[in-house]
């Protein structure tokens, strides 16, 4: 097992996958650095000109909240991009490890060795797992260390934020690398691209079922999506931990507008799906090795 | 598809081949798996099928090979070849019947430590060089890093490959990379050896290093399978065979059994006609008319010197009178085309 994840991570430097990430990614995070800075200070400005002129919001908010508020839509935005790239990243990644190897007959000589099928799964899945949790990792500590030094800005949880963005990934992993096992390359990136279409869908739908008064049938519909692909669900449920406590008690949310931002979620995952979505990758897992086992190359 | 003459139109009978003497190894038509006591087939499958859908892969293969020996399994392109080795090395599951390899099933992983493969493509991660994809597989089959140091660049030399480990397999030729193959097959010293087709890119200089390699893996005492429809080249090295064609067995024993196993005359003559047919036809079976020159079917090449005695009081002119030795490829085409006409 361990010799295939290791031969995954050679893959995966061979085909540049590692200096592309690498690359791109230090864009993404100078490209949050350098906006999130720029809006931040010209905002700080102008709002304080605008109180000592005397212009400033007439409601409640001064200018502490104010720039709490923009940094925590920018925070939420940064995220969402990078949990974005790290859930495509994922599906492909899944989506190109067992069926490519399988279509070309790599895979023949491979298997034909002292070597399970259960053992090259797991191999398979342990180095994309490993590789897409450090992208994650770093990707949103990077911009939540940026976001802190130069706005003082403090998350609800880091721990919780990370944690669910690198389950997302996971999950997302793991049902593409199931679909590697029993479809077609191209077949299976054209699905699992659907579902996690559908599961941002839901998502959205659950979230416009959610805004008071509320609907109900939307807001199951959006749960029942969840169920079929957790991915949406475990990322709302990291946004709510990435909202500052301060902010949760000062901005509308507090004044019963339950509204909040479309893509982030201003409460937290239900546990009941947590479990499931936790559930989720072994479960995906378990049915690839079940199916893997049974298939002829 | 060959011209033969309506006057035999039976199929040759495939139990006319001489069967394998008794106390021999050859075990073909044993129904169960041996395997327990005295020495372990090295290969030994029973009734093995495989239906992929409608289409029937392979019938009711049964076969034995024993430790040591070069077998030859022939068939057209399509024959179930490639199936039936797959199954051998776990790759694909059989629909009915039983494989084992040294005794147990080629589905755990620890039975197919012994074994060596070279797939019918040969194709390898490309993204990798020829040293990195055997220092990867030297791995999955257990060897230490010592072993590996040791062994992967006596093999690129043994393969001809020298020099040109640290390049990327996507650069390599087809040649190089059946070279490559046949490496990885060989790597951790096996004691069975499957080979899929393993000239397939190599030229005539390649082919011949490939019958010396397999003739001393053979003297190694290396079990040798070699799938092949070219026939040379297993009529070169093999000690047994057995003919596939359309998933099922048509022929099989010692090399020299199945050549020798019928004889032909070929008889060369002024004219042919009817009555001449009909005397040829007392001796033997007409295999084919062209021309002047019929070949005949014979039980014995005894009957050669009463055959000509009879011509010639019957007013031929007798031209020649020939024992013909058939190839196997005369033999293969023959089983072969008898399956497809019928």
């Amino acid at each position: 097992m361990l010799v295939v994840a290791r031969w995954t991570v050679l893959e995966a430097r061979r085909r540049r996958l590692l200096l592309a990430g690498v690359v791109l990614s230090a864009a993404f995070v100078a490209l949050f650095a350098v906006g999130f800075t720029l809006l931040y200070h010209t905002q700080e400005r102008s709002l304080l000109s605008a109180q000592a002129q005397g212009i400033g919001p007439a409601g409640s908010l001064d200018v502490r909240e104010e720039l709490l508020a923009m940094s925590t839509i920018l925070v939420v935005l940064g995220l969402y991009g990078v949990q974005f790239l790290a859930a495509l990243l994922g599906l492909f990644l899944g989506v190109a490890s067992v069926s490519p190897e399988i279509d070309s007959g790599a895979l023949h000589a491979v298997l034909a060795r002292p070597l399970s099928r259960l053992d090259y799964l797991l191999g398979r899945f342990l180095a994309l797992a490993g590789l897409l949790s450090a992208y994650v990792l770093v990707m949103s500590g990077a911009l939540l260390l940026t976001a802190r030094v130069v706005a003082g800005y403090q998350p609800g949880d880091v721990t919780r934020v990370v944690g669910l963005m690198i389950l997302e990934v996971l999950i997302l992993l793991a049902v593409s690398l199931l679909g590697s096992t029993v479809l077609p390359t191209l077949a299976n990136g054209v699905v699992m691209l659907a579902l996690f279409g559908l599961a941002w869908l839901g998502g959205i739908i659950g979230f416009i079922g959610s805004i008071p008064p509320g609907n109900e049938l939307m807001a199951n519909l959006g749960t029942a999506v969840g169920l079929l692909l957790p991915a949406d669900a475990v990322w709302r449920g990291a946004s709510f931990h990435a909202l500052p406590p301060s902010f949760l008690v000062a901005s509308s949310l507090a004044n019963g507008q339950d509204v909040g931002l479309p893509f982030a979620s201003a409460a937290p995952i239900a546990p009941a799906m947590l479990a499931w979505a936790l559930a989720y990758p072994a479960a995906c897992l378990a049915m690839a090795v079940a199916a893997f086992r049974r298939r002829d190359l | 598809m060959s011209r033969r003459a309506s006057a035999d139109p039976s199929p040759r009978p495939v139990s006319g081949l001489r069967p394998p003497p008794a106390g021999s190894s050859s075990a073909e038509h044993e129904g169960a798996i041996a395997g327990t006591g005295g020495s372990v087939p090295a290969i030994a499958t029973s009734g093995l099928r495989k239906a992929f859908g409608p289409r029937v892969a392979l019938h009711d293969l049964t076969l034995t090979v024993q430790p040591g020996e070069v077998f030859g399994f022939l068939g057209p392109n399509g024959a179930g070849k490639t199936t039936a080795m797959k199954i051998l090395l776990g790759l694909v599951r059989p629909s009915g019947g039983e494989a084992r390899i040294f005794g147990r099933s080629p589905a755990e992983p620890a039975a197919r430590r012994r074994v060596g493969y070279l797939p019918e493509h040969f194709r390898f991660q490309e993204w990798a060089t020829g040293a990195e994809l055997l220092d990867f597989h030297g791995r999955l089959s257990g060897l230490g890093a010592g072993e590996r140091a040791e062994r992967i660049p006596e093999l690129l030399e043994r393969v001809g490959l020298a020099g040109r480990g640290d390049e990327r397999v996507r650069r390599y030729s087809k040649g190089m990379t059946q070279r490559l193959g046949i490496a990885l097959a060989l790597l951790h010293r096996p004691d069975l050896v499957l080979l899929d087709e393993p000239t397939s890119a190599l030229d005539p200089v390649g082919r011949r290093e490939v019958r010396e390699l397999v003739r001393e893996l053979a003297a190694g005492g290396v079990t040798v399978f070699l799938n092949s429809h070219l026939l040379t080249e297993v009529e070169a090295v093999c000690h047994r065979v057995a003919i596939v064609n359309q998933g099922r067995v048509v022929a099989s024993g010692p090399l020299d059994d199945l050549a020798g196993a019928v004889a032909q005359l070929r008889v060369l003559l002024d004219r042919v006609d009817r009555e001449l047919l009909a005397l040829l036809g007392r001796h033997g079976q007409v295999v084919r008319a062209e021309g002047t020159a019929v070949t005949l079917a014979v039980d014995t090449l005894d009957v050669a010197p009463d055959l000509a005695r009879q011509l010639i009081s019957a007013g031929y002119r007798l031209y020649g009178l020939v024992p013909v030795q058939q190839s196997l490829e005369d033999i293969f085409v023959d089983l072969v085309g008898e399956v497809r006409e019928g």
